[in-house]
């Protein structure tokens, strides 16, 4: 490691320069340099590696939150389900709820974002590559903490939302809600650092000429998020360290013995839960508002009007947190001005589908996997928005909530909107990411199996909930399934037998990941004939993405610099390839091109943090520890210069400084 | 291009599909779904009539919305398939289409949102209540307590458990609360949820418009055996209700002398009555029974046994006191003659004596609880739930015989 | 590459965290001689690693000795530090255990700066460099360290004052010094050339006052009525019989958690007790009171003379004596206007021992009978 660099001979002011000592960086640690090989992903700073392995580790997060849903359906088959115990079944919802959100939905969003933002306003990393960094390695620490307790006495079983009292120590004795408080804290810190990181790159990096309205939507929902995350999580964090400290530290922040009142932790948890909904749907939103337009031949429709929509999301999101609790027993008058503001953000969601809608409108549609989700997104939105304005209704809503009805809206939301959102990006970006093009027979496969999929175990739910079946039941019974069309029996197994081909639509999708990597065809640049700036670059773009940053004139400035309008008719004329363009770009390369080098300590400093956190657990001297980790590591980083020196590269790097670059 | 068109046509046609399931079966759910006790499209009571039309109207605004929206996403999508066209021309959208179709959701909502407004105040109504009862939930099952009041002949509190029992045609106010953690009390043929809050008490009214039984289910999660806490709520006629509460105050039967049921009441004041509390139960010595669950149950109460065999479940209203045919004869009494059956209670010969010596064997291994005696650290030695009590087969004759004698 | 000096620090590292995991695997994990070996270890690793990093300070050229030579050696005040440090441990030990921690805390503050002032006054010939250097490895330790002490100072001797002066005193104080902040604050941003040494003048004496202020009346001690309260057992208000309590809080209803779970108010009107339960309005004469809950009855005088409410709960014997005693609870004296609560939790039927009371002494006929189930 390089801790300090002493003055280099360029920069000689000293009094008596005779004498100033050569250009060398005190200590003998050197920085890692390495750019093949897993150290160059364990130590990257890359925004583009830093986002492939957010999505790695989110999908392996939701192919454990689904097996933890296909166990949760097969234990409710059939009445009396064996498959699991009480104890076991009220797990296996709270992790399931809690792996989908915070540790697969949310990543999957940075991933995307991580990858694509920087591509997408024009500039080659993020503002702070080391804090990105640190942000990948606490989700991931705290992803395992969490996951950690199931070998460790047991996961958490309050429900993803942990109401208060049950949470406390003697309602769940087991070390579980103690792993999921840690857990939720070091992942929490990981989002926190990466959406200001995030904010500063958009609103600092832009490249030249890219306005804030002519940046792309999907940066614009970034951003959005970005906002809602450092507004609500330090929130939640808040509710996490009183439950920490009431759990391991005896504090009495929601023991009603005490003369606590409970609700705090209701409140708490949905001014943050409820802008949480939309920081899962909204990147989902930015890529459909992508990918319809692409494939449409057509700009988005009223680009100021979905901005603002999204925008006003944002804001009202942080006036309806009631309207998760309007049984909670709060009054009426709170209840009614929570259900007026409830149906208020309603009204930017349905401008959002109006305009995806209208902008298909007079389109030329090319029906690719990657259109058809973003299309099943805005049909399955629809219908989860529909059955949410039914929820707005504060009294219908006493009747529906906590019911398999409210299970169905938010899958409707979540995995009709944001899943469908996302496996849209994957065969959209795919090509750009990794230079292949996934299979698109495939593809159609895994869209129908999961469109079908989705509604028979989602589609259901909505029946079973209106038929009064309780969520979060280990069991249901004969006694209260009815016997009409309506019977829970049937519904409950037709459910279970969709969440399978449900599985089997994601099984899919790994097969046509592997099939691509090993003999997918070679990507063309411009495969979809796109539109942003991520396609002014090869695939998959170079370490410092672009060789010369564009200069932005429009909205979609890939897509006018090969078409121009035709006065006449309006129609457009192509006037260059996007290979054309690439080329071009290639052909007058910046030479001089400055690029942060590795660093060890992100992901030091993350395992201290998560040594720190079992310390809480299990005693003062690993915690100690995790704090001498996490000083040592603080100290590193703080004392890194940001470019590691030319001897530390083996064999050194010499040469232009572009070289130095592309191995930093 | 051929392939694109037709996938774009099936498309259309399972998303028009599964758009008209869900509005078709909201409407199909309202008319002729009979046989879901907990199905929230049969009001009987006012409370629940209320929140009905006010489904009715969301839900067939919602149908009629989604419909157009299909209608609109089916002809987007034919029309405009890739059919060779050109590409068109790059318009950025038309302000005054947006700001319309912005103005009338937003209409439409604030129509809702009026009715939705004078719901929730007409539903927090409780002025004019007749008639209030205790409600406390604990994991997991409901007491139910009925104040001291003199219009209905209660002189003395009743207190009893799993069944809630309440005069039909009567606008009923009760005042939730809870022991433990939060539950929430619902009633989905009598009114929409409310929480049971530790530390805080929840009123809801509660209406029913004819004698009957009405199934509910707890739906606050509420820990390790959330799914087997249920409740059910009994309508009677307002002469069958005083009959009850004449029968719920009158003094304890002692059981016959020289009985298998007197040696039952030996078991239980040697056992049971440690928690559970029979009103006008005697010791040996003639001085009262009064059963100490706050020294042995965490949450500080166990139900109250008094009468046991007029109400027709236990357990949380998990298991049935009365056998399937019995029991079938109670739920689907015609309301004129359901009272009467109803306060028949439970004879020796109706006896679900399966369950109920399961239960008395070990309760435990029936309902997930935590009764473990050596896991009992955190509550500083108190239970969570019945515990296995070791009773003999012999004990557990006697017990039963003793229980049919409570009514 | 590990040097010789930082062997001797690894080699602390290493044993003792073997005697760390010894020692608790031994004698106590969550004992106080684990996190001492624990600590030693992670302070051996931290020297170990920075003389690992700074190559045992013998990465000197030859020139650069000769220009370290030719600077002369900045000023310093730690070594004054460490000597006092040295004289308060000594002192420390024979008069105060304070004075001899606060000694071990100069000591190690001032060799650690002293240590690493020296080696960066020695780095190169370019003293801007060698004083950028000092900041580089210190400011990390330095700021926190000293941002803590601040708010720390800060906090203590305001919370000093604010318990020494009286309460309506207290929100005067308050007043008046958040305007002279907010003022300032204004005058700096309003004249940007007036930083430097101006806001520093004010800021020492904004400091000076605090912290002056802060002794004074941490000497002086807390208020009387505080002292006072302390001494009454401020919170056992619930004792029937002679007013205990002159500091009790006279506005429970102002409590949402109160007003959530009210389960009666009894209200006193014109000689007259009467009940009512919440969401109800009808008056009712009995109470039931719900078993093994906290229950709160809230208490209303509107009288002009002063009354309080006493729940008579029946009796109990007392276990050591056999005598029976009456089991009373009671609000406080309540004068005209005022709300009382009183909280039970009654768990067992009040079947055996017949209907309880709440009575009103000094209002004759007034009971309002109360039942457990």
């Amino acid at each position: 490691m390089a801790i300090i660099e002493r003055p280099s001979t360029e920069l000689e002011v000293s009094i008596t320069p005779s004498v100033v000592v050569p250009s060398t960086t005190l200590g003998n640690l050197r920085r890692p340099v390495q750019s093949t090989g897993w150290k160059s992903w364990l130590f990257t700073v890359d925004h583009k590696k830093i986002g492939i392995m957010y999505g790695v580790f989110a999908m392996i997060f939701f192919i454990i939150g689904g097996v933890e849903a296909l166990l949760m359906r097969l234990q409710l088959a059939a009445p009396d389900g064996k498959a699991l115990s009480a104890d076991l079944y009220n797990q296996m919802f709270t992790m399931h709820g809690t792996t989908m959100v915070f540790l697969f939905a949310m990543p999957m969003a940075a991933a995307f974002a991580n990858y694509f933002l920087p591509l997408q306003i024009g500039a080659r990393d993020v503002a702070f590559p080391r804090m990105n960094a640190l942000g990948l390695w606490f989700l991931v620490v705290g992803g395992l903490v969490l996951n950690a307790a199931w070998f460790l006495g047991g996961a958490a079983d309050g429900g993803w939302f942990m109401y208060a009292p049950n949470s406390g120590p003697v309602f769940s004795p087991s070390n579980g809600v103690d792993f999921w408080t840690l857990g939720l804290q070091i992942a929490g810190l990981g989002s926190l650092i990466g959406s200001i990181n995030l904010i500063v790159t958009v609103l600092n990096m832009r490249a030249p000429g890219m306005t804030m309205m002519k940046l792309p939507v999907f940066t614009w929902m970034i951003l959005v998020v970005q906002f809602l995350l450092v507004f609500s999580l330090p929130v939640i964090t808040v509710a996490l360290v009183l439950l920490m400290f009431q759990r391991s530290f005896g504090a009495t922040f929601f023991d009603v013995a005490q003369g606590a009142d409970p609700l705090l932790w209701q409140h708490l948890f949905w001014i943050f839960g409820h802008p949480e909904v939309y920081v899962l749907i909204l990147p989902a939103f930015g890529i459909i508002s992508e990918v319809l337009p692409t494939f449409s031949r057509k700009p988005l429709f009223g680009y100021p009007f979905v901005v603002f929509s999204g925008a006003a999301i944002g804001f009202v999101g942080f006036g309806v947190w009631a309207h998760h609790m309007f049984a909670a027993g709060l009054g009426p008058v709170s209840v009614a001005v929570f259900s007026i503001a409830t149906m208020a953000i309603a009204i930017p969601t349905g401008v959002k589908i109006f305009n995806w809608t209208l902008t298909m409108w007079g389109g030329k549609i090319w029906f690719t996997t990657a259109m058809k989700f973003a299309i099943g997104l805005v049909v399955l939105f629809t219908i989860g928005g529909l059955s949410g304005v039914t929820h707005s209704v504060a009294p219908s809503d006493t009747q529906q909530t906590d019911t398999y009805y409210i299970v169905a809206h938010f899958h409707y939301v979540l995995f009709g909107g944001m899943v469908f959102g996302l496996f849209s990006g994957f065969y959209y970006w795919w090509p750009k990411m990794f230079g292949k093009m996934l299979n698109e027979r495939l593809g159609s496969w895994n869209f129908w199996l999961m469109f079908i999929g989705m509604n028979m175990t989602f589609g259901p739910m909505h029946i079973l909930g209106l038929q009064g079946q309780p969520r979060r039941m280990y069991v249901w019974t004969e006694a209260r399934a009815g016997e009409g069309f309506f019977n829970f029996g049937f519904w409950n197994l037709i459910s279970s037998i969709g969440s399978f081909v449900l599985a089997l639509s994601v099984l899919l999708f790994l097969i046509n990941v592997v099939q691509t990597a090993r003999k997918g065809k070679q990507a063309p640049l411009d495969p979809w004939d796109a539109r942003t700036l991520e396609w002014i670059t090869t695939s998959p773009p170079k370490e410092h993405n672009f060789d010369r940053i564009p200069t932005v004139h429009h909205l979609d400035e890939f897509f006018h610099r090969k078409y121009v309008e035709d006065e006449a008719t309006h129609t457009m004329k192509a006037i260059a390839t996007g290979e054309e363009i690439v080329r071009n770009e290639e052909a007058n390369a910046e030479s001089h091109i400055h690029l942060p080098s590795a660093s060890y300590w992100p992901l030091v400093l993350a395992i201290g943090v998560g040594v720190l956190g079992l310390g809480v657990l299990y005693g003062v001297p690993i915690m100690v520890l995790g704090a001498a980790i996490v000083l040592l590591s603080s100290f590193g980083w703080v004392m890194e210069p940001s470019v590691a020196e030319d001897s530390d590269y083996d064999p050194p790097a010499g040469g232009t400084s572009k070289e130095l670059a592309s191995h930093g | 291009m051929s392939r694109h068109a037709m996938s774009a046509r099936n498309a259309h046609r399972v998303r028009a599909l599964a758009i008209t399931k869900l509005v078709g079966a909201s409407i199909f759910l309202a008319g002729c779904a009979k046989d879901a006790p907990q199905d929230v499209f049969q009001p009987k009571g006012e409370n629940a009539a209320d929140i009905n039309n006010l489904q009715y109207m969301v839900f067939g605004i919602a149908g009629v919305v989604g419909v157009i929206m299909t209608v609109l996403f089916v002809v987007t999508m034919t029309k405009f398939r890739d059919k060779g066209q050109p590409i068109p021309e790059q318009s950025h959208g038309k302000p005054a289409l947006e700001i319309t179709l912005t103005i009338i959701p937003a209409l439409i909502l604030s129509v809702v949102g009026v009715f939705t407004f004078r719901g929730v105040f007409d539903l927090a109504e409780t002025k004019d209540t007749e008639l209030v009862i205790n409600v406390t939930g604990q994991q997991w099952w409901w007491e139910y307590d009925y104040p001291v009041q003199g219009d209905w002949g209660i002189d003395k509190p009743i207190i009893t458990s799993g069944q809630l029992v309440m005069p039909a045609g009567t606008k009923v106010l009760i005042r939730e609360t809870s022991r433990d953690v939060i539950h929430s009390y619902w009633i989905p043929a009598l009114n929409g949820k409310r929480d049971a809050v530790p530390g805080r008490i929840h009123t809801l009214r509660l209406h029913a418009d004819n004698p009957g039984i009405y199934a509910g289910q707890c739906t606050e999660f509420c820990g390790l055996s959330h799914g087997n806490m249920r409740m059910e709520a009994v309508a009677l006629s307002k002469e069958d209700f005083a009959t009850w509460v004449t029968n719920q105050q009158a003094a304890y039967k002692e059981p016959e002398k020289d009985s298998l049921a007197e040696q039952g009441e030996a078991v239980f004041l040697n056992q049971c009555v440690r928690c559970h509390q029979v009103n006008g139960l005697k010791k040996a010595d003639g001085t009262a029974a009064i059963a100490a669950p706050d020294e042995n149950v965490y949450a500080g109460a166990a139900p109250n046994l008094s009468k046991f065999m007029s109400r027709n479940t236990f357990a949380g209203a998990t298991w049935d006191l009365l056998k399937k045919d019995c029991r079938g004869n109670v739920w689907d009494a015609k309301s004129e003659e359901f009272g009467a059956k109803y306060l028949e209670g439970v004879s020796a010969d109706c006896l679900n004596e399966v369950d109920l010596r399961r239960w008395l064997r070990n309760a435990p291994a029936m309902k997930p609880m935590y009764a473990d005696p050596t896991k009992l650290e955190p509550t500083d030695g108190k239970y969570r739930g019945m515990p296995y009590l070791a009773l003999s087969e012999s004990d557990i004759d006697k017990l039963v015989a003793y229980l049919l004698t409570l009514k | 590459m590990i040097t010789t000096g930082s062997k001797y620090f690894y080699g602390v590292t290493a044993l003792a965290t073997i005697a760390m995991v010894l020692y608790m695997v031994l004698v106590n994990p969550n004992d106080i001689g684990a996190v001492a070996l624990g600590s030693l270890a992670s302070a051996a690793a931290l020297l170990g690693g920075l003389t690992s990093f700074t190559r045992d300070s013998t990465a000197h050229t030859a020139k650069e000795a000769v220009a370290a030579a030719e600077q002369p050696a900045p000023a310093a005040v730690w070594p004054l530090i460490v000597a006092i440090g040295i004289v308060m441990l000594v002192f420390g030990i024979a008069t105060n255990p304070i004075v001899f921690v606060l000694g071990i805390v100069a000591l190690v503050a001032g060799g650690v700066e002293w240590l690493v002032q020296d080696y960066a006054s020695r780095a190169s010939s370019d003293s801007t460099f060698n004083s950028q250097l000092r900041g580089r490895l210190l400011h990390p330790l330095e700021f926190p360290v000293a941002a803590a002490v601040i708010v720390g100072i800060i906090a203590i001797s305001f919370s000093r004052i604010m318990l020494n002066i009286s309460k309506s005193a207290g929100a005067v104080v308050f007043i008046i010094v958040s305007s002279l902040i907010l003022v300032v604050g204004f005058l700096v941003v309003l004249k940007p050339n007036m930083r430097g040494r101006a806001v520093g003048a004010l800021c020492s004496v904004g400091a000076v006052a605090l912290i002056g202020a802060g002794i004074v009346t941490g000497i002086s001690g807390e208020r009387a009525e505080l002292v006072e309260a302390a001494e009454e057992d401020h919170y056992s208000h619930m004792a029937c019989g002679a007013e205990a309590d002159k500091y009790f809080d006279k506005h429970p209803n102002n409590a949402v958690s109160l007003k959530s779970a009210t389960l009666a108010t009894i209200t006193v009107r014109d000689g007259k007790a009467v009940a009512t339960l919440s969401g109800l309005d009808t008056p009712v004469e009995t109470v039931t009171i719900p078993r093994s809950n906290n229950v709160q009855v809230l208490f209303r005088n509107m009288d002009t003379e002063e009354h309080r409410l006493v729940a008579e709960l029946g009796e109990k014997t007392v276990a050591d004596t056999g005598v029976k005693e009456k089991v009373e609870q009671c609000t406080q004296l309540t004068s005209e206007d005022q709300v009382n609560v009183l909280t039970l939790n009654i768990p067992k039927s009040s079947e055996a021992a017949g209907p309880y009371k709440f009575i009103v002494p000094g209002l004759e006929g007034q009971e309002i009978e109360v039942y457990v189930p």
